[in-house]
């Protein structure tokens, strides 16, 4: 293999590159810029879900002391990308915002007041009513269900006949309510466009994605727009698009020749900046008597915004980590006047795996089989291409977390045998599962004659500990020590990198670092070697950098300062970029990140309470490159499979049409007290076919499955079988 | 029993055979122009009043709008941004600060309440350049992903320790549960805090 870094990465890393900075108080989120002559900006929302505008009355809002200008459909400057409904389409932006009379949701934004200040902007913006022509509007995800079929995703494999005789055949129906991203940090935007030039300090996890879809709309160039991230409070995917917030905020400062800050209150992050659509799902299940999958057909629907598509790939996690002989799989989407769903940490897959692990869970005691047997038997060995894992470690997440956990030790095969005065205690499992991927993603390094680093690329970092993880890669990948290695990035004038999502943040950032250090070396060795080094037949492995110059492991060549290196070429700095793209050979493989996760639980007798009291994570994220920021991010995740499984769910009042309790008072995720301490441990083994450092992401399989392990566990528990997310105590004592 | 009343009265039926106009353009103009008058009435105007604060030992001497909120004077007028608007409403507890020594949401707090009072936030409890204890706990144990909740977290953690709720796992988690967390760092929280605590 002519690889060139296969040196482990090292995995000793305490404490973040930036965690002083949060830790203080001095990191710069986007609304926290200070910018000269800044005016504030303030959103009003519709008050009907469909219809059209007849008159806005802004009079008297725009009397009010402060105010600059209000925006309205009839006033604001045009944005070529979504001027006409032929424009809008073209550019598939979620909401020709500003540009329509139409009303297509409850709160979809019809005017924004600019002030002076925040005061002045959300009084003024109280100010402002609308008369409305009503149409007839829906809502009601499960009134609407049933009125379309579902349809087929991909083509069927095998054939449902094959199985309709076979031993035990299990169907059911499975729901998850409307979820909603709800980072700490509100969405928000400030937008300074002056002399042709736009700079955005935006809430988001992509900041090239921002650059070009603003460069499309509002028809410029892309040279001409800086979008800065630095710093984003938290994102689980509502950060991935481009939302109506940023465009406003820009046509805001484009109108007043102004920067103009706009910052989402709380009730407003519900409606603009996507959710986990609510969905319905049927599964069906056949195996033959000693446990084998013999097939599988699985149907789901979610709902999705009537004026803009979402999909939501619930059904695709069914053709991955289990091997079924025949499958089918059929999806449809049902448009409802809501606002745009969008991916929401394990788009899709934490959905389908509720349904998946549940079922299988009921299968197993149709069998009378332990539910980590059955899993271990059905593991696919290739990916739904046919292709081999490069990797997968699925087998020993499982045999490790139900080690830990004590599964086989205290679990009772028969629910409601664990008992503690008023509660039952049960013990449930449940496995994830996600596609590794990868992305191209460039990056940078600048070399001081001191030996310094900076290693820069536009990644953004939501909390994951992607600058930590690119200090920790230039060290293992260069020697030199971490305290002379700066990072920076955020900013689309650094080096190119995707989205940071889906987890193939670090994956993809991974190749660019490793290209850039390589670079690096080569261009120190030419300097102090030149020819000596046989070009081509050097090893570059061999080559060390350490604090204060160039050496040789092998000692064949004499060690050179960087500063006589500096000197020598009457060079200020050094600076080198590359590229990095996956490899040719990895074609031939499939890629996946896994976890088990395990769960012991007691429900209360007489209030139905559920209170978690263990939860084990073992995940298989290939190589860990820092196992304290990989851990958090699991726990984090897995915390949020608490939230998915027991409280979270936006209710709609669909007599009006509007969100219900659309604040973190009426939408519940979990406190600390909700969660226990949380066991995360990794498999740690490398994939080198994946990226240079042999990681692959974690973000997502954190959550994946961890719904069904608590509802596995209630389960196990009780006795009763719960199918319908959240499982609020309600909920169980009604079964 | 009573299907066909009901669905005589369902919404789709009212919303179709009723004109389609909302409630809103029903009313007459002049009942719209009383509403305005009663609420600028009641609604105090913008006004400034002269005010001395003390923040992190510092006094600042401010107009100040009266409807502003210790939170936003923070952040929007004295470029403290270290505290964090999360909800806005006393739900997350993200711009939790200390008034006289005991933690208090910034943003329930009008700055109009505050003079005499002295206000502790997150950039006033590193001294002589070296941070709290439980600002390096907080790095030690990882105690945050995004950062955003952090200042907050560690605000109430700090109380936390001072109210001597430190007693158990259990107490410090039901005691820091105003703080809320989305990316849920709590394992490092709660550690962090056990590192502190007596």
């Amino acid at each position: 293999m002519d690889y060139f870094f296969e040196k482990e990465v090292e995995n000793n890393a305490r404490g973040r590159v930036e965690a002083e900075e949060k830790v203080t108080g001095k990191a710069k989120y986007s609304a926290e810029y200070d910018i000269p002559e800044l005016a504030h900006a303030v959103m009003v929302g519709s008050t009907i879900a469909a219809g059209r505008i007849l008159n806005i009355d802004i009079a008297n809002a725009k009397e009010a002391p402060g105010v600059i200008d209000i925006l309205t459909h009839n006033n604001r400057p045009t944005v070529p990308g979504i001027a006409t409904e032929e424009a809008w389409k073209k550019s598939r932006f979620s909401l020709p915002v500003f540009h329509t009379d139409k009303i297509y949701y409850n709160e979809q934004p019809i005017a924004m007041v600019i002030a002076e200040t925040l005061e002045d902007a959300t009084y003024a913006a109280s100010l402002v009513t609308a008369d409305y022509e009503e149409s007839e509007f829906e809502t009601n995800f499960k009134e609407e269900r049933d009125s379309v079929e579902t349809i087929e995703t991909k083509e069927e494999k095998g054939s449902r006949e094959n199985w309709q005789n076979a031993d035990h055949i299990i169907e059911r129906e499975f729901k998850i309510a409307m979820e909603v991203h709800n980072p700490m940090e509100p969405h928000a935007t400030i937008a300074d466009w002056k002399n042709g030039e736009l700079t955005l300090y935006d809430k988001s996890q992509n900041v090239y994605g921002v650059q070009g879809n603003i460069a499309k709309l509002f028809d410029i160039s892309e040279n001409n727009i800086r979008v800065i991230s630095e710093f984003v409070g938290g994102g689980f995917g509502s950060g991935l698009l481009v939302w109506p917030n940023t465009v406003v905020a820009i046509m805001a400062s484009q109108h007043l020749n102004r920067p103009v800050k706009v910052v989402l209150t709380r009730p407003q992050m519900f409606t603009s900046v996507g959710h986990r659509p609510e969905s319905w799902q049927r599964f069906k299940i056949g195996a033959d008597k000693s446990g084998k999958f013999l097939g599988c057909y699985h149907q789901a629907k979610h709902a999705t915004s009537s004026h803009t598509g979402h999909t939501d790939n619930i059904t695709g996690l069914t053709w991955k980590h289990y091997h079924f002989p025949n499958i089918k799989t059929e999806q449809e989407e049902i448009p409802l006047n809501i606002p745009k769903p969008t991916w929401m940490r394990g788009p899709g897959d934490a959905s389908g795996a509720f349904a998946i692990e549940s079922i299988v869970d009921e299968l197993c005691e149709k069998l009378d089989m332990d539910p980590v047997e059955v899993r271990l038997m059905n593991l696919s060995e290739t990916d739904s291409q046919g292709k081999p894992w490069s990797t997968n470690y699925l087998n020993e997440c499982l045999k490790i977390g139900a080690e830990k956990i004590g599964w086989n030790k205290n679990r009772k095969s028969k629910p409601g045998e664990l008992k503690e005065g008023e509660w039952n205690i049960g013990y449930g499992m449940a496995v994830g599962f996600w596609n590794a991927g990868r992305q191209d993603a460039d990056a940078s390094i600048e070399m001081k004659p001191n030996g310094d680093i900076i290693v820069r690329s536009a990644m953004t970092d939501i909390g994951t500990g992607t600058g930590t993880a690119m200090q920790n890669m230039a060290h293992n990948f260069l020697g030199i020590p971490k305290n002379k290695i700066a990072i920076e990035l955020g900013d689309s004038d650094l080096p190119y990198a995707p989205s940071q999502g889906g987890s193939w943040g670090l994956s993809s950032l991974s190749g660019g670092v490793a290209a850039a250090c390589k670079s690096l070396k080569t261009k120190l060795v030419d300097l102090a070697y030149g020819s000596k080094f046989e070009k081509g037949k050097g090893n570059l492995k061999l080559v060390k950098l350490n604090s204060d110059g160039i050496s040789m492991e092998d000692d064949s060549l004499e060690p050179v300062s960087y500063k006589s290196i500096f000197d020598k070429n009457n060079l200020g700095v050094l600076n080198v970029k590359a590229s990095s793209s996956p490899r040719e050979e990895a074609k031939k493989y499939g890629f996946c990140s896994s976890a088990a996760h395990y769960v012991k639980l007691k429900v209360n007798k007489l209030t139905g309470d559920i209170k978690i009291l263990e939860m084990v994570s073992v995940a298989d994220g290939g190589k860990i490159i820092n196992d304290q920021a990989a851990a958090n991010q699991v726990i984090g995740a897995a915390i949020g499979g608490i939230g998915m499984a027991l409280m979270e769910k936006q209710d709609i009042d669909h007599n009006h049409g509007r969100l219900i309790g659309n604040d973190l008072a009426g939408y519940h995720f979990p406190c600390n007290a909700d969660a226990p301490i949380i066991d995360v441990s990794f498999i740690d083994k490398p994939d080198y076919n994946r990226n240079p450092a042999g990681a692959k992401g974690l973000g997502e399989v954190g959550i994946i499955g961890c719904a069904a392990a608590i509802t596995n566990a209630i389960y196990n528990a009780t006795g009763k079988r719960m199918r319908d997310l959240p499982v609020t105590p309600d909920k169980i004592l009604m079964a | 029993m009573k299907t066909e009343a009901s669905n005589t009265y369902s919404r789709r039926f009212f919303i179709k055979s009723s004109s389609a106009f909302t409630t809103l353009a029903f009313i007459p103009n002049s009942v719209k122009s009383f509403f305005y008058q009663v609420k600028e009435k009641f609604f105090v105007k913008k006004q400034k009043i002269p005010l001395s604060v003390s923040i992190n030992n510092k006094e600042y001497r401010l107009d100040v709008d009266t409807r502003t909120t210790l939170l936003d004077l923070l952040r929007e007028n004295i470029g403290l941004t270290g505290t964090k608007k999360g909800c806005d409403h006393g739900q997350c507890g993200a711009c939790t600060v200390h008034i006289d020594g005991e933690r208090r949401l910034s943003c329930l707090t009008l700055t109009a309440m505050i003079p005499g009072k002295e206000i502790t936030t997150i950039e006033g409890l590193a001294k002589d350049g070296k941070l709290h204890p439980m600002q390096e706990a907080f790095i030690e144990n990882d105690g945050f992903q995004c950062g955003y909740c952090t200042p907050g977290q560690i605000m109430s953690a700090v109380a936390c320790v001072q109210e001597g709720h430190t007693g158990s796992t259990e107490e410090i988690k039901e005691f820091m549960s105003g703080n809320l967390c989305r990316c849920a760092a709590y394992n490092g929280i709660t550690r962090a805090i056990q590192k502190v605590a007596p």
